[in-house]
């Protein structure tokens, strides 16, 4: 990325980042996490065992596995009807999967090396790099959506089942893996923005954007 | 056998109905078609297999089918994209072969070293040469006389003390100049514990370890107990190396008004009230600054500082490079100077190289702080140790201050006696305590309230301090200070800019001129010195009105 000899990572221009947060009037706010200089270079340090096991096939079997898994397992239960288990099936499956992929955030393993880079990250913004529209964040896309399309053969649901299930698969497994939220939190009524409560070290300091940094940049 | 339904039946007869010839041609030949399709798509195998499955997908509900092929699509053009990087991780531009060799042919090697602008070799040649040993009257080179050393640090007046001179050579036909290896591996001399313990003793202490270079001891602390997701509660006018310490560390910093406790107050009750708001789980705090600030001499209030740490539970890393062996009674620091035990301070950091004279860094505090850095101390685990003989020479500085308080004494009334003279002096404004062994001092501009002004509010969240008047030039009142020290040195007296790394450090300083009191001089000699110093003012700053 940068000579390590010659880095110099001064906190400069502070006018513009550093001044704290101007008051904001909206409800809900997007902003940008995990792109800071310092938590690039501390990611890229080692290989993060937390994301690449995604890439192995094992991986991608057993999402099949699991869903073959619970389907049979709900289908044993009393009273269970297709509709009933075929939706069951598809929220349970997205709802794990949203979770896993989506929610929590920073790894279990390893944490020393990467120094708390990857806190604010969620697994699926770990996944090789950042990288987007690789072959493990396609499957992961095509899944529940195969998922969905299967269910929706072999039953035959009556509206609200279907508006259910389509609107789970939207919001917890469509929006949140689309590239253009790759690494943006929403906030809800986010901080009032007086200078004691805004949070921590400034986030999206686009001042120290690592795309704009080029030879000029270390002069 | 067929059971997609054919429209073309009715669409004749429709057509016929309304009379309407001009479409009938292209009609019949779509519906010829469409059945020629029919005909061939049956005679694939599996195709009734198909066609069952899209009947019974479509389960008579258009609505819902154009939903799952939206939905299918969607699908197939997220798998048919090509993986793209991420955004921020860098753009690699691609060039093509004939580009490349384009762009191989029209380069020039830059110099290795840009060449140095006008001020910068003015700046480098007039660092005057010494001949001989430093000391407090060492001769300079170029005029070959003497000159009164006030630039370098030499608090208690160490420096080329004859005794330590002798020991430090005992020591060299000892230990030779040492393994130069890691103190964790092979680098540790017995000399070096033998330091430890009696810094440890002379402040009161449970322990202390030993860093070979005292500039970046307090780098190499800071990292060591502060991580990211921690708090640091620091002083806005803190040395480049705490700077540098806190940006390795990655916590979260918050920066509170220079030597300003009711400042550094709001700022813990804010970061509690930050914390509870958020409902985030209680990190380490750290409340990091300097005992005497290199930058301008101030003094921190310590037992009030102390109050405060154990009143909002922070732990205080105290940067004592200039106040050890300079203040208290017998040279033991701050600690001694406000009469605090120093177990009360977490992490102090001290350093022999400002303070005995002779090189490296300590940090003490309990043992725990200390066995902790002797893993997680990168400057400790990965750089060679001091020579065996500069850790003597140390040990020797310890007991000598131990065993003559009255160098602390005459240091202070040094201090006075400097002080006096240049407070008189037009044009220029003194800052720091009256009690520091450095002495800034900076040209005063005749519109300006020099000193703290409150005006707008801060935000923690900044490093930038509030204004305070009118903005400086900074080059031209580094040129006019300059000219004064070359002044101040061809009539005998060496001090010193306080040089600084323009472009690097977080907020632009005032440039000073630093003077370092020994006591090494008599109050006669500091006096003496100092006129010339105020003579050398006035010349300057009179010329330039000129």
């Amino acid at each position: 990325m940068s000579s390590a000899t010659s880095l110099k990572l001064n906190l400069r221009p502070p006018t513009q980042s550093l001044k704290g947060r101007q008051r904001s009037a909206s409800l809900v706010k997007v902003e940008e996490v995990g792109g800071r200089v310092e938590e690039v270079l501390d990611r890229s340090a080692y290989v993060n065992i937390n994301a690449n096991w995604v890439n192995a096939k094992g991986a991608w079997l057993i999402h099949v596995v699991l869903v073959v898994m619970g389907k049979i397992i709900i289908d044993t239960m009393p009273g269970m009807t297709q509709q009933l288990s075929w939706t069951l099936v598809n929220l349970l499956y997205l709802a794990l999967s949203y979770l896993m992929f989506h929610w929590v955030t920073g790894i279990p393993f390893d944490n020393e090396l990467h120094a708390g880079a990857y806190d604010d990250l969620t697994l699926w913004e770990q996944i090789d790099d950042g990288a987007q529209y690789t072959p493990s964040k396609k499957w992961l896309f095509t899944a529940p959506i195969l998922l969905f399309l299967a269910s929706t053969h072999y039953t035959n649901y009556n509206l609200w089942m279907f508006v259910i299930n389509l609107t789970a698969l939207i919001f917890l497994a469509i929006v949140p893996k689309l590239p253009q939220l790759h690494r943006q939190r929403v906030r809800f009524l986010a901080e009032d923005a007086s200078g004691t409560a805004t949070p921590v070290t400034p986030r999206s300091e686009k001042a120290l954007d690592p795309s704009l940094i080029n030879d000029t940049y270390f002069k | 056998m067929s059971s997609i339904p054919v429209p073309s039946i009715e669409l004749t007869t429709r057509n016929a109905a309304t009379g309407n010839t001009s479409l009938e041609p292209l009609l019949t030949w779509l519906t010829l078609m469409f059945a020629q399709l029919e005909r061939t798509f049956s005679k694939v195998p599996g195709s009734a297999v198909i066609a069952r499955y899209v009947r019974s997908s479509h389960q008579n509900d258009p609505g819902r089918t154009v939903l799952e092929l939206i939905l299918i699509a969607f699908a197939v053009r997220t798998l048919l994209q090509s993986r793209s990087r991420d955004k921020s991780e860098g753009k690699l531009i691609k060039f093509s072969e004939k580009e490349i060799d384009e762009l191989v042919e029209e380069w020039t090697p830059e110099p290795l070293c840009a060449p140095l602008t006008e001020w910068e070799q003015r700046d480098l040649t007039s660092v005057p040469v010494i001949a001989g040993p430093n000391g407090p009257k060492p001769k300079i080179l170029s005029t070959g006389k003497a000159a009164v050393n006030l630039a370098s640090y030499n608090f208690a007046g160490l420096a080329g003390n004859e005794h330590i001179k002798e020991r430090a050579i005992e020591t060299l036909r000892k230990y030779g100049l040492g393994s130069c290896g890691p103190p964790g591996f092979y680098g540790t001399v017995d000399v070096h514990l033998e330091l430890e313990r009696d810094i440890a003793d002379f402040l009161g202490t449970e322990s202390a370890i030993l860093y070979s270079q005292g500039f970046i001891t307090i780098s190499s602390v800071i990292p060591a107990f502060c991580k990211r997701g921690d708090v640091i509660v620091a002083d806005r006018a803190v040395n480049f190396a705490i700077q540098k310490g806190i940006q390795i560390s990655r916590s979260t910093v918050r920066w509170y008004d220079h030597n300003d406790l009711k400042s550094l107050e709001d700022v813990l009750v804010s970061v509690e009230k930050d914390r509870r708001k958020r409902g985030a789980p209680v990190t380490r705090r750290f409340i990091i600054t300097e005992g005497i600030f290199e930058r301008d001499g101030e003094i921190v209030d310590l037992p009030k500082l102390i109050e405060l740490k154990h009143k909002y539970k922070y732990r205080l890393i105290l940067d004592e490079s200039i106040s050890f062996g300079s203040v208290g009674r017998t040279g033991r620091g701050l600690t001694e100077l406000y009469n605090v035990p120093a177990s009360q301070v977490d992490m102090l950091i001290g350093s022999v190289a400002n303070g005995l004279c002779s090189a490296g860094g300590f940090c003490t505090g309990s043992t725990i702080v200390t066995e902790h850095q002797r893993i997680n101390g990168t400057s400790f685990v990965f750089s060679a140790s001091m020579p065996p003989l500069l850790a003597v020479a140390g040990s020797e500085g310890i007991s000598y201050l131990r065993n003559t308080p009255s160098a602390l004494t005459t240091l202070q009334e040094n201090v006075r006696a400097v002080r006096a003279v240049l407070e008189k002096t037009e044009g220029i404004a003194v800052v720091g305590h009256r009690a520091s062994p450095i002495v800034h001092f900076h040209l005063k501009t005749p519109s300006s309230a020099n000193g703290s002004a409150y005006g707008t509010a801060t935000s923690p969240t900044t490093v930038m301090p509030p204004p305070t008047g009118p903005p400086f030039d900074c080059e031209a009142e580094e040129k006019i200070l300059q000219d004064i020290v070359d002044d101040a040195l061809a009539n005998g007296v060496f001090i010193t800019r306080a040089k600084r790394l323009r472009g690097q450090e977080m907020v632009e300083t005032r440039p000073t001129v630093r003077i370092a009191v020994t006591a090494a001089l008599t109050k006669k000699e500091i006096e003496k010195a100092a006129g010339v110093v105020k003579a050398s003012v006035v010349k300057v700053l009179g010329k330039r009105k000129l």
